[in-house]
């Protein structure tokens, strides 16, 4: 099997590494850098329990391969808020009971803020449908679109100082690991 | 699951047609992903061995009837076909064992099974021509029943569809272009070989009797 | 009504029971700090890959493993003969037990790998470990497996059939058990009796419960010491190790295992699978840690399947609209092999919940259980009990309609009247308490029912075809007491234990024997004892899943961890609390009758200032400097809670559908859902249950199901083709609630982790029937996908004489 050099940045932080030609990005995030909060649902790119964001955009990690991201910037849940400084977008799914098992969530997160980008003042039917790359099985979703209303109702003074542009590290300190808009 | 279809060689005649779809070596350069198509002699369909035959052999397309007469398909008949097929993101080669279970013009039935690993398949088929109404060309009507087993399987049908259908789709592409290129059936017909009371081309077409032919 | 959460800094220690405050769960699963089983990494960790059988159903003729073994990175390769050698370690069965007998089940050979033959696709034949997890799937597809391929069976009808293939030789035509219960007779008497009767034939279809993570297990043997750690994707990790300890002769207190954060189970990670026996039995041939991880493909090939009934059924009534009898007879599928609790799913947890809300004076149930070549079937979310209510309603559905009767009207007239609790039914049961016309009423004012029902005529006019269906389920949980368990047949007892520990600062752990896996065990459990205990909630630390932690335990599983596990921890909190009493009387020199605790203090009766807070006696407690004589040092308390009976959640659920009758599309226009679960301990976190539920019987009525072609080949086999709902798929839920305690348990819950999946799907398939009255559809098995509403209508405009879609006869045929 053919081996390659990559190098990714992941939430800020540079790593070299030497990956097979077909290990998944997610495996090597996981297996490789010790990234675990990102989670494995079905390697087919269905459930999207995977989803990180790769230069600013949501991509399913299990169905990009490693060399593939060589050179990107990725960001993974463990670059959102800490449990005392949550980003608005965790404060939402916490306040909201948008999640249950949690297995889904790091992924829905990643997604969300994909959504947020885009809209910042998202109708529940476009929530739903802007997670129709994500499955849960636990909360019926309901709650999910409650945490993202609730994420995106934080989000928006900022926004609005920001000049429209919605700033997704929301009120964690803006560090290396923020990516590029 | 089932598919089904009929595919229109244009500019041909059903007789060009059968001879050409009766020789193994045209087949061969017209299935997708087929390394050889080989008779086989002994009871067990040794892949191994088979390849090592196939290696080895010279064959060459022709548009000589009498070459085709010799390697032709015949009924009762198995042939082993080696054959890699991408579906969805894997690339299976299927090691596939055809028995000729009928082959009287214009039809030919066929059943076998392939497997690869972890994946396999057994199916039946048949196939007809006849002149397709504008009586320029030939209608080849065919189906095939085929359960599929194992990881392929688990692709489902939505992925397992369109696959069958591309294969058939390129083979009689395939087959089209050859019948053009070669000339196939071009030859002479009439200068029959009346040894045993048929013609070559009666053999080599599958007829009984050449009075059974128009 | 939607219900706000709560910090649970703003909330009043003595509020802290009932408020909905958030969870203590979500920092670390919303941070990536959480710990799911394959996020475990161990150095020298080794990965294990599992050979399946492509077919359904086939003889193996020869497995060569030579190819295998010899490629790069490939540490061994394992069949059957290799695990029973006297070679390997572990002396065990190496076959996987049932926990639930009943009289005439044929117990069935179930071995962690395949011998002989193959019954199911998936069935395991060879492991492989491997340096990685490419490696190990590599070598796994390069072994290679010679079959012969037999018939196969899928479905319970086909399996009883005269030429079917029979799966084992020791059930004659796949017959795996023939059960009854209530009485035949006495239900003949009433059908020949009855002035009118309503019959249906459903298929219950085969569902995958589709955790998000897939099961998983990391096994880690100490030579050293023999002791064999496992951590894996398990509801109930004690029941793991003792069936664990049997199947590989390891025994059960040098085997520890553990539950990790658990993604989701939904019942299928109850069951003894044969893939985390092995992962444990190759790390201990190879003498450390070893890995195996489901691949998503893997989880739709093995993981128990749930439901699968084939069903023919009756309802009988008196002129007068009561109900007068009900009549069963049910194929049930069991897959290819008994599952740990297989055997209870479509029996016991079945049957006995045939009566649903109703005083039903003769019900007769018959269910016979068939061997087929799909996976083993168990326990899914709800299990037998959704079966049951679907069954229940659907009839209830017809038999208004039969009556020319409202469907509310008939229900209420034969609901269980509220002063009839404690109530015994005809099929083996006594029901708690209930008041099922409350749920019933409040959703009915939620619905707007009569205006709706104006609507619903108006519609029509114009075309438009709106229904309403309602679903008054109930649902039985915490199986219990442990002898009643046992009659029925449970090789368990259904007890829970709970160990509750003040530490000498006053801070609390609390060790409890369910096993969450999102549920939210963490925050529930230290909310009651908190306020058992009187200390502050962030004071108490709940710990679940360890088997070296925790004592003992049965899990989680069929709604018992509130009823039954938060049952014992309230008693080992008020055993805490007794002992602690006898420390305050000793300090404070009075006795200890006149010794009183109210909000975490101990005091004196009459004499409030002479007082010692909880903390202080858990102090005194471990000093020892002055406690009473002959009491021993200390401050804890373990309890095994067996409960009475079970208890039993009810309520109604309303769902308002529009269908397309010439497209045949669903439109979910409103849910309204109504549960009385008893007293809530956290009402947000019921509020989730209850939300998620519904979600999957949703998924049931409309999208999921399992589907297998004639060779049990799966053709569902992917996310893509098996429809897990998506968040466009699931309606806006109205949530409502009434309360109706449990009389017998502590708390007074009931349970709430299967409500809505049991009640969903009959409220959605009775209101699609209602829409398409006008077309005489009376039943559209699920899942109701387009196509079926579509030929369903079809089928009975031309049929039955109904109308058809668009006519004149359409506009006008409604009647309620």
């Amino acid at each position: 099997m053919t081996e390659h050099d990559i190098t990714l940045t992941v939430n800020g932080a540079e790593h070299d590494l030497t990956v097979e030609a077909r290990t998944l990005l997610v495996h090597a995030l996981r297996d490789e850098l010790g990234y675990t909060g990102t989670n494995v649902g079905c390697e087919s790119s269905l459930c999207g329990a995977c989803t990180v964001r790769m230069d600013g955009e949501a991509v399913k990690s299990c169905t990009t391969l490693a060399v593939q991201a060589d050179g990107a910037e990725i960001r993974t849940v463990e670059d959102l808020g800490t449990r005392h400084d949550f980003h608005p977008i965790q404060e939402g799914f916490q306040e909201e009971h948008g999640l249950q098992c949690g297995y889904c969530t790091p992924g829905m997160m990643m997604t969300a803020l994909d959504i947020l980008e885009e809209n910042p003042d998202p109708t529940r039917e476009e929530i739903r449908e802007g997670l129709e790359g994500n499955l849960c099985r636990c909360t019926g979703y309901q709650n999910i679109v409650n945490a993202v209303q609730n994420a995106a109702e934080q989000m928006q003074p900022a926004a609005v100082a920001d000049g429209g542009e919605t700033d997704d590290d929301g009120p964690t300190p803006a560090t290396d690991g923020g990516e590029k808009q | 699951m089932e598919f089904s279809g009929t595919f229109e060689l244009e500019d041909t005649t059903v007789d060009e047609v059968w001879l050409a779809l009766s020789d193994p070596v045209l087949v061969q350069e017209s299935l997708p992903g087929c390394t050889f198509l080989l008779h086989v002699e002994g009871e067990e369909a040794d892949f191994d061995e088979l390849a090592e035959q196939a290696s080895e052999l010279d064959r060459e397309l022709t548009n000589d009837p009498e070459v085709i007469a010799q390697r032709a398909f015949k009924e009762g008949e198995r042939y082993a076909a080696l054959m890699q097929v991408s579906v969805g993101p894997v690339n299976p080669t299927f090691e596939t064992v055809v028995t000729i279970d009928e082959r009287d013009r214009p039809r030919m039935d066929a059943s076998g099974e392939g497997s690869s690993g972890d994946s396999s398949f057994e199916m039946s088929s048949s196939m007809a021509l006849s002149e397709t109404d504008d009586g320029d060309g030939v209608a080849v009507e065919w189906e095939t029943q085929a359960d599929v087993f194992g990881k392929v399987a688990g692709m489902g049908q939505r992925v397992i569809n369109p696959v069958a259908n591309r294969i058939v789709k390129r083979f009689f592409s395939s087959v089209q272009e050859e019948l053009h290129d070669l000339g196939v059936g071009e030859v002479s017909t009439s200068d029959g070989d009346e040894s045993d009371g048929r013609s070559l081309v009666d053999r080599v077409l599958g007829r009984s009797k050449s009075t059974d032919s128009e | 009504m939607t219900v706000d959460s709560l910090d649970p800094d703003d909330v009043d220690a003595a509020d802290i029971l009932g408020s909905a405050i958030e969870r203590r769960e979500d920092p670390a699963l919303l941070t990536g700090n959480a710990e799911y089983t394959d996020d475990i990494q161990i150095d020298g960790m080794l990965h294990m890959a599992v050979v399946r059988s492509q077919y359904g159903h086939a003889k193996l003729e020869g497995v060569d493993t030579s190819e295998a073994e010899a490629m790069d990175g490939v540490h061994g390769v394992y069949t059957y003969e290799d695990l029973v050698s006297d070679e390997t370690p572990g002396g065990g069965s190496f076959a996987l037990p049932t926990a639930w007998l009943l009289d005439s089940l044929k117990q069935v050979e179930h071995p962690v790998l395949a011998s002989d033959k193959v019954r199911h696709q998936g069935d395991g034949i060879a492991v492989v470990v491997a340096e990685d997890r490419y490696t190990a799937r590599d070598a796994a597809g390069a072994v290679d497996v010679e079959y012969e391929r037999l018939d196969a069976v899928v479905h319970p009808s086909e399996a009883f059939s005269d030429d079917a293939e029979q799966l084992h030789d020791d059930a004659e035509d796949n017959v795996a058990f023939d059960w009854e219960i209530g009485d035949a007779e006495k239900t003949a008497d009433a059908f020949a009796d009855a002035s009118h009767t309503a019959s249906i034939d459903l298929d219950n279809q085969l569902l995958i419960a589709n955790a998000m993570e897939p099961r998983a297990a990391v096994a880690d043997y100490n030579p050293g010491t023999d002791e064999l750690d496992v951590a894996m994707t398990t509801q109930n990790p004690h029941v793991h190790r003792l069936l664990m300890a049997g199947v590989l002769g390891h025994p059960e207190h040098k085997l520890s295992v553990r539950a990790p954060d658990v993604g989701g189970g939904f019942g299928s990670k109850i069951h003894h699978y044969a893939d985390e026996a092995l992962v444990a039995w190759c790390s201990m041939m190879h003498e450390g840690p070893i890995k195996w991880t489901a691949t998503r493909s893997e989880t739709y090939l093995t993981d128990a399947p749930g439901r699968g009934h084939e069903t023919k059924a009756e309802i009988a009534m008196d002129d007068d609209g009561n109900i007068v009898g009900l009549r069963v007879d049910t194929m049930a599928n069991l897959g290819a092999y008994l599952s740990t609790f297989a055997p209870a799913v479509p029996t016991y947890l079945y049957g006995t919940l045939l009566s649903g809300q109703y005083d039903i004076p003769a019900i007769y149930g018959h269910v016979k259980g068939a061997f087929t070549n799909v996976p083993p079937v168990d326990a899914y979310r709800g299990a037998g009990r959704p079966e049951a209510s679907f069954l229940v309603e659907r009839l209830v559905h017809l038999g208004a309609k039969e009556m020319g009767m409202d469907p509310v009207e008939f229900r209420k007239q034969n609901f269980v009247p509220d002063d009839a609790f404690p109530y015994e039914t005809q099929v083996a049961v006594v029901y708690d308490s209930g008041e099922y016309t409350k749920p019933m009423d409040e959703a009915l004012e939620m619905l707007d029912y009569e205006n709706f029902r104006e609507e619903q005529e108006r519609a029509r006019d114009e075309g438009k075809y709106l229904g309403v269906g309602f679903s008054c389920y109930i649902e039985a949980c915490g199986l219990a007491p442990s002898e009643l368990a046992g009659q029925l047949g449970a090789q368990a007892g259904l007890w829970e234990s709970s160990l509750v520990r003040m530490h000498p600062s006053g801070t609390v752990t609390a060790y409890c024997g369910t096993s969450g896996h999102g549920q939210g065990h963490g925050t529930t459990y230290a909310q009651i004892v908190a306020n058992e205990l009187g200390v502050p909630y962030d004071s108490v630390e709940v710990v679940e899943g360890d088997t070296d932690e925790i004592p003992q335990g049965m899990g989680t599983y069929g709604s018992r961890s509130a009823a039954v596990g938060g049952s014992s921890l309230v008693k080992s909190a008020q055993k805490v609390v007794e002992k602690g009493k006898e420390i305050a009387a000793h300090q404070l020199e009075a006795d200890p009758e006149d010794i009183e605790f109210e909000n975490g203090e101990y005091s004196v009766a009459g004499a409030p200032d002479r007082s010692m807070s909880m903390a202080d006696v858990a102090g005194a407690a471990y000093l020892a400097h002055d406690i009473p004589d002959e009491m021993e040092p200390g401050l804890e308390a373990t309890s095994f809670y067996d409960p009475d009976n079970f208890v039993f959640p009810f309520g109604t659920h309303a769902a308002i559908v529009e269908v397309d009758p010439d497209s045949g599309e669903i439109e979910i226009e409103r849910y309204v859902a109504v549960d009385d679960v008893g007293n809530q301990i956290n009402p947000k976190i019921v509020e989730g249950q209850i939300h998620g539920g519904i979600a999957q019987g949703v998924g049931q009525a409309l999208y999921e199901g399992a589907e297998y072609d004639d060779n049990a080949t799966l053709m569902t086999g992917s996310m893509q083709d098996y429809a897990v709902p998506k968040a466009e798929h699931v309606p806006e839920m109205e949530t409502g609630a009434t309360v109706t305690p449990s009389p017998h348990n502590p708390l007074g819950v009931k349970g709430v982790g299967e409500a809505g999946t049991i009640a969903a799907p009959q409220a959605i398939v009775n209101a699609v029937a209602d829409a398409l009255e006008p077309f005489g559809v009376d039943h559209i098995d699920m899942p109701m996908d387009a196509e079926s509403v579509w030929s369903a209508v079809q089928a009975n405009a031309t049929a039955d004489g109904g109308a058809e879609p668009g006519s004149d006869d359409a506009d006008h045929g409604g009647e309620r």
